[in-house]
Formats: structure tokens, C-alpha cells, sequence
């Protein structure tokens, strides 16, 4: 097996381990094997396995291919290992191998800011360093103190989009003080991700206001606007990404409305988790996966239907204080539209391939 | 114009030397290739630095928008196979990525900046 079908496989792995831990966690009767252990331990890392073994061995993925030197894969392997081993029930080797992966990313990006000193790789730097923070509070803290961790967790995901959102806007004639502002919230973000861990309440409070003004920034200074009159995939992934931030405004209030003693704990995680961040993931996949995989895709509209499931079944999700069994429906609906997400790539990967098997060229001579 | 005298364009939208039949192929090649976000092209965005065809090799300097971008070499080797396209066959294609000058807004198209509300 190649290096790359060995990652696909890996992450697949992970992402299905997640996605069924977080549906036992919902209560939908998924069919797994009763003699296995690994669907207990996926419920118990169901955050962990979403985050730092799923999410962060795709970005640690993407970043080592950008910075195209072997070593930075050292933390896409010690975050795919994390993954595998909290799997098979083994939580603190688990933990530390984030913690050595977070680190390994810490200094990727570090690099890069050596080659490019500009502030959006200041702030994807700074979101590394979260993932730090969030990894040794989560080794060290153990099961019952780490819950602190996971708004670094999610400082990480929400820094790394937010740098990559940032360099897009260099594109865009902007306003005095619209990068200054954007620092500010972002500060807000690593405030209430630290004060977490002193007053849950007072940290979901900041947290989730400055979830809500990233969401107000991105609408209005994101090139989303702009491109969504666009065509093709860059209309699609400007609605990916509008939707996106829509739901990251619905995650802030929840957050701040959770910590006040709403029953809405699901909808601030998920909001977050699922409708932000997966919907970034959804928007940039049709042009990454080629990157990462050499596998390039077909674009149609057909990639849109994923996308309406997902937030279709967020919708539900978002009632589930109101009964379990719109958190049950939500869930499953949130597998099905990632399900349907892997399908749609599969079916554009081979789309492309019979459109182009005619084509190729002459090999010429190359320095 | 002769062909073999090398014409040095000032009107493209990039430094250009080399051959005149070939100046307006090579920009359409290099039209041909998008930024996927955006819905334009890489010349639109202001990518390419220039572009140089002499003793048998074809060389175009281009930059990315930024270091982190997973999807530079995706864009190099679209640029490589437009080019190849035109190029003649017995030219070498040398496609180099380069930092610096760093990209800035500056070198974006009139349309572009247009669209994008400059």
C-alpha cells in the first residue's frame, strides 16, 4: 500500500471511529460488533477522536504537504497514532501522542513564518500553539479536569480556518482596522478558552461572545460575498462557507446560553463542530483532496446535496432540548450527509477519471 | 514581425521574453489556469512574475498567495501541463515558485479588483 492510500485509509478509519462514538453517544442503535471493545472507547474519545485524531491529522496532513519537507508529517502520523490508540482503550498514550503531534505542528508553522512573515501565518501559528495548550491540559488534567481543553480544541480548528480566511481577504479592498478587529476577537476567543479552566461559566461566556463576533467579521469581510456570484466550485464553496459562519453565530449563542443553565451543551458542540468547521471541510475538499491525494475530482451539483443534509440534520439537531428524538435524527442525518460527502468524492473521482482517460501528453524533458 | 526576434512585451499582463508567435499562447495557457476559490485566473490574481523562453528552456516564475497553501503544487503542475500545450516540444518547461517579491493586492488584474470590489 502506497504512502497515500495508507492516510486515506487511516483518516477513513478515524473519521468512521468518531462519527460512531458520537452516534452510540446520541443513542442511535448503531450495529457494531459486540464482542469489539473499540465502539466503548469511541464513545468515551468521540471529542478526541472528531478533533485531535481526525481534524488535526487532516490539516497536520495539509500543512506538511504545503511546507514539503518529510518532518513535518511526524505530527499527522503522532495524531493519526493518537487516534488509533484511543481506539483500542489506550487514553493516556493517546493524550501524550497529541501532545508530541501538537508540538511537531507548533513548529510546521513556525517554519512557515520564518518563509513568510505575514499575519495570517501569525494566527495559524497561534492556533497550533491552542492545540498545544489544549493537548497538555487534556494529558495532564485527565478525564475529570479535561474538559478544559476543549475550547483550545476548537481555538485550534477556529485560528487555523480563521488565518486561512484572513489571507483570502487580502483579495478584498478592505476597511481601516478590519485585521485589528479580527485580532481582537480572536484574543477574546484564547481569553475565554483560558479563563475555562478557572470559571467554566465566565470561559463559555467569552467564548461563545467572541464565536459571535469571528461569525459578524467573517460576514462582512469575507471574499464569500463576493465569490458566491460567482460559478462552479467557487460558488459552491462560498456557500459552504456562508452557511458556515451562519452556524458559527448560532454556536456563540448557545455557548453563552449553555453556560447559563440552557440545556443546549449539544447544539454549542455541534453548531461548532459540525456546521462551522465541517462545513469548511465540505467547502474546500473538491480542491484539497486533489492536493493531498493526486486524486482530482469531477465538480458538479450533486456536491451540493451533501452539504443541504448536513445542515438539514443540524436544523434537527439544533431541537434536541426539546425531545431525544431530534438528537437521534439529527445525528444519524449528520453521519448520513457525511456519508454521503465520502460517496460524492468517490463518485467525482471516478467521473474525472472516465472524462480524462483519453487525455495525456508526450513526455518532454524537465529540469 | 520576425519570428526569431525576441519581443519583449510591456503591455502583458506579465514580463515577457521570447519569441512574439508565442507571447499570446502562452498568456491564454496561463489564463487557463484557476484559482478554484476564486473563479479566476492565475494571471488574474497577479501569480505570475514572468515568463522567459531562451536556449531551449521555458522558464515562468510565478508565487502563491500564501506558504500554507496545500494546494501550490496542484496549481504548478496545471500550469506545467497548460504550457505543454504550446510550448514547442524540444523546449524544456521549468515552472519555479518564488517568495519574494512577496504578492500583494497591487498585482491583481482591473477585472479582478473589480470583481473583488477595489
Amino acid at each position: 500500500m502506497g504512502a497515500r492510500a495508507a492516510w486515506m485509509v487511516a483518516v477513513a478509519l478515524l473519521l468512521i471511529g468518531g462519527v460512531v462514538g458520537g452516534l452510540l453517544r446520541a443513542g442511535v442503535a448503531v450495529p457494531v460488533p459486540d464482542a469489539r471493545a473499540w465502539p466503548g472507547h469511541a464513545v468515551l474519545s468521540h471529542a478526541f477522536l472528531m478533533v485531535c485524531g481526525f481534524l488535526g491529522t487532516v490539516i497536520g496532513i495539509e500543512r506538511a504537504v504545503a511546507a514539503k519537507a518529510r518532518l513535518a508529517f511526524a505530527a499527522p502520523i503522532a495524531s493519526a497514532s493518537a487516534g488509533v490508540a484511543a481506539l483500542n482503550g489506550a487514553p493516556t498514550l493517546a493524550a501524550w501522542l497529541v501532545v508530541l503531534a501538537a508540538l511537531s505542528f507548533v513548529m510546521v508553522n513556525a517554519s512557515m513564518l520564518l518563509r513568510q512573515k505575514v499575519a495570517h501565518i501569525g494566527v495559524l501559528l497561534v492556533g497550533a500553539a491552542a492545540w498545544f495548550v489544549g493537548a497538555l491540559l487534556h494529558a495532564w488534567g485527565g478525564s475529570a479536569h479535561g474538559t478544559g481543553a476543549v475550547p483550545w480544541w476548537f481555538s485550534f480548528l477556529i485560528l487555523t480556518i480563521a488565518g486561512e480566511r484572513l489571507e483570502m481577504t487580502r483579495l478584498m479592498r478592505r476597511r481601516a482596522g478590519a485585521a485589528a478587529s479580527l485580532y481582537v476577537v480572536l484574543g477574546g476567543l484564547l481569553l475565554g478558552s483560558a479563563a475555562f479552566s478557572i470559571s467554566a461559566t465566565a470561559g463559555a461566556i467569552v467564548f461563545g461572545g467572541s464565536l459571535v463576533a469571528l461569525a459578524a467579521w467573517l460576514m462582512c469581510f469575507d471574499i464569500a460575498r463576493r465569490t458566491v456570484a460567482s460559478h462552479g466550485v467557487s460558488r459552491y464553496m462560498a456557500v459552504c462557507l456562508l452557511a458556515g459562519y451562519a452556524w458559527l453565530g448560532i454556536a456563540g449563542v448557545a455557548w453563552m446560553a449553555a453556560a447559563v443553565g440552557h440545556p443546549l451543551r449539544d447544539l454549542a458542540l455541534h453548531a461548532l463542530g459540525m456546521g462551522f468547521v465541517f462545513s469548511m471541510m465540505l467547502a474546500h475538499a473538491p480542491v484539497v483532496l486533489p492536493a493531498l491525494t493526486r486524486v482530482k475530482v469531477q465538480f458538479g451539483r450533486h456536491f451540493y446535496v451533501p452539504l443541504a443534509l448536513l445542515h438539514a440534520s443540524l436544523a434537527v439537531r439544533a431541537l434536541a432540548s426539546l425531545s431525544p428524538e431530534f438528537l437521534r435524527a439529527g445525528a444519524l442525518g449528520n453521519a448520513v450527509a457525511m456519508a454521503a460527502f465520502l460517496l460524492t468524492l468517490l463518485a467525482s473521482s471516478l467521473a474525472w477519471r472516465s472524462k480524462h482517460r483519453s487525455g495525456g501528453h508526450a513526455v518532454r524533458a524537465h529540469d | 514581425m520576425n519570428p526569431s526576434q525576441p519581443d519583449v512585451a510591456a503591455e502583458a499582463p506579465f514580463p515577457y521574453t521570447g519569441p512574439a508567435e508565442l507571447r499570446q499562447p502562452i498568456e491564454r495557457a496561463l489564463r487557463a489556469v484557476a484559482d478554484p476559490e476564486l473563479a479566476m485566473s492565475i494571471v488574474d490574481v497577479g501569480l505570475v512574475y514572468g515568463v522567459t523562453l531562451r536556449d531551449g528552456k521555458a522558464k515562468v516564475t510565478v508565487t502563491m498567495t500564501s506558504v500554507a497553501c496545500p494546494v501550490t503544487e496542484v496549481i504548478l503542475q496545471d500550469i506545467e501541463a497548460e504550457l505543454d500545450r504550446v510550448i514547442p516540444p524540444e523546449m524544456m518547461i521549468d515552472v519555479e515558485l518564488v517568495w519574494e517579491p512577496g504578492w500583494n493586492a497591487e498585482r491583481m488584474s482591473a477585472s479582478a479588483r473589480a470583481f473583488m470590489g477595489w
